[in-house]
């Protein structure tokens, strides 16, 4: 039942990432599956399956002696996904709950 | 793993070999009859009201040193070399056993300790209350503690409250059962780290420099233009009281078996306002003992403190709206510091029967130092399906009808 619910969840994730290219139908299909959006809507609420502490962010951390290098390498064109492709600084490794990172990485933006 | 040993107020000097350098917590600490200053009573418990240590008799109340202050832990995390661990932190002996028999030192009796539920027992002979404040070395006495602050009361209405706005799908059974004054205080073990590393990352940024929908067929898309650039960043990190659970049993937070990522949801607690351990907190409680290692625990401490590293790093990459891809990043831990706690939970635990013979163990956590509330309710899935299926035809039907509208 589980991977019902996380499919289910990363579906409606994807068709909502869809209608954001392709406006047209985009809300006709977030209604055909309504009934697995509620289902997993529900399970999150009550099981709390996604839920593990952020110690990624939650954790007191400071930084010094910060050195930074950033240089202009190419201009890129007519690209289709709003989010650089393998974009990996969000990425969380440490999580107990691997279940909470796997769902939770398709939600982040930075 | 060989340790040197050292007095907690010094700081221990860094030594040429990889043995870790340790921070003595049980200085001073005497097993048997811990008594009230005043009257000398042996009756002691914690007051949550206060986070005092209270005479059951005369009512007198002292507290514990801080134990960040008493042995030094609050010193700069950017001169942590090498490994310093705090001696509750030791490597668990195999062979310890579990069960421990003191000599009472009020009558001589002899008195057995379980060391797995309690460090605590009462003489059967004169009945005075007998403590165990060494340390031996199977984790059944941590560096240091952090007090209940949460009055159950407080727990017991955070509980229902929880719960009380997830009764309509809540499994019938559970609804029926449920009772929050069968919550528990208990007090988990725990790793407190930190960590004194210098970090790398290099790798690729975009920035967007535009966007704008085309039309692809007859429907219209979104595009995007972005720069390019070259990465890099090269900077020292202090990670300061990363928290790791120090029990295996909670460490397993695989969701489709147990509910323990309830508990690890509540974290953080305000570790710095943790005391020198003292049995005498747990009167009144339940506690787990540690079975889990340093180096066991280090590669997870490790890659969380990268985590830490990766994520606080984002505050220099703003520029970067479209994301980063680090290519390589090397977070070297040139120090770091272990100290073992127990840190409070009030814990409601459910164990659901299902109709295939299995049973899962439901939490509601409350943090007894923040109030944080967390839990997992068991489902009743027939109502639920049935539901969704209704939510699903009246989706289908309207879903159909906006597609061949084309919204």
């Amino acid at each position: 039942m589980l991977n019902l619910t996380l499919w289910a969840t990363e579906s409606g994730q994807i068709i909502a990432a869809g209608s954001s290219d392709d406006d047209s139908g985009g809300l006709g299909l977030v209604f055909l599956l309504s009934g697995f959006v509620f289902y997993s809507a529900i399970y999150f609420r009550y099981r709390n399956t996604d839920k593990r502490h952020g110690h990624e962010s939650e954790t007191e951390a400071t930084l010094v002696n910060m050195q930074e290098h950033d240089e202009f390498v190419k201009a890129r064109k007519g690209l289709s996904n709003r989010r650089m492709s393998g974009a990996n600084n969000t990425a969380v490794r440490g999580a107990s709950n691997k279940a909470a990172t796997g769902i939770m990485s398709k939600f982040k933006l930075m | 793993m060989p340790m040197d040993a050292v007095e907690p107020d010094t700081p221990p000097p860094a030594t040429t070999d990889d043995a870790p350098r340790v921070i003595n917590t049980d200085d001073g600490a005497k097993d048997g009859l811990a008594k009230c200053a005043r009257c000398g009573a042996t009756e002691i418990s914690l007051n949550v009201a206060t986070g005092n240590l209270r005479c059951g008799f005369c009512r007198f109340e002292w507290s514990t040193d801080n134990a960040i202050e008493a042995f030094n832990l609050n010193g700069d995390i950017a001169t942590l070399t090498g490994l310093l661990v705090g001696s509750g932190s030791s490597d668990i002996v195999p062979s310890t056993e579990e069960i421990l028999t003191f000599k009472c030192s009020a009558c001589g009796a002899e008195v057995v300790i379980d060391t797995n539920t309690s460090t605590q027992a009462r003489c059967h002979w004169c009945r005075n209350t007998l403590s165990m404040n060494q340390q031996v070395p199977n984790g059944a006495v941590p560096d240091m503690i952090l007090p209940f602050k949460v009055e159950k009361s407080t727990a017991v209405e955070k509980i229902a409250h929880f719960v009380g706005k997830r009764k309509f799908f809540a499994h019938p059974t559970f609804r029926a059962e449920f009772n929050a004054e069968n919550v528990m205080g208990v007090y988990l073990p725990y790793m407190v780290v930190d960590i004194n590393a210098h970090a790398k990352l290099s790798g690729q940024g975009e920035h967007q420099t535009r966007s704008y929908t085309v039309k692809v067929g007859d429907s219209t898309q979104q595009r995007y233009d972005a720069d390019l650039y070259d990465v890099a960043r090269e900077f020292d990190i202090h990670v300061n009281d990363l928290t790791v659970e120090s029990s295996s049993d909670r460490l397993d937070q695989n969701t489709a078996v147990n509910s323990n990522n309830i508990i690890n949801t509540i974290m953080p607690f305000d570790v710095e306002n943790s005391v020198r351990y003292d049995s005498n907190y747990l009167a009144g409680f339940t506690s787990e003992r540690r079975d889990s290692n340093l180096d066991q625990l280090e590669p997870l401490a490790h890659t969380q403190a990268e985590d830490i590293t990766r994520h606080r790093v984002n505050d220099t990459l703003k520029f970067y709206d479209r994301g980063v891809r680090w290519a390589a990043e090397e977070v070297e831990v040139r120090g770091q510091r272990w100290v073992s706690a127990y840190l409070p939970v009030w814990l409601y635990s459910y164990q659901q029967r299902k109709s295939n013979g299995k049973t899962f163990l439901h939490y509601v956590a409350v943090n007894a130092r923040t109030g944080e509330t967390m839990g997992s309710i068991p489902l009743h899935q027939s109502k639920l399906l049935l539901v969704s299926g209704v939510v699903q035809l009246v989706g289908t039907v309207i879903g159909l009808v906006l597609v061949a509208v084309g919204v």
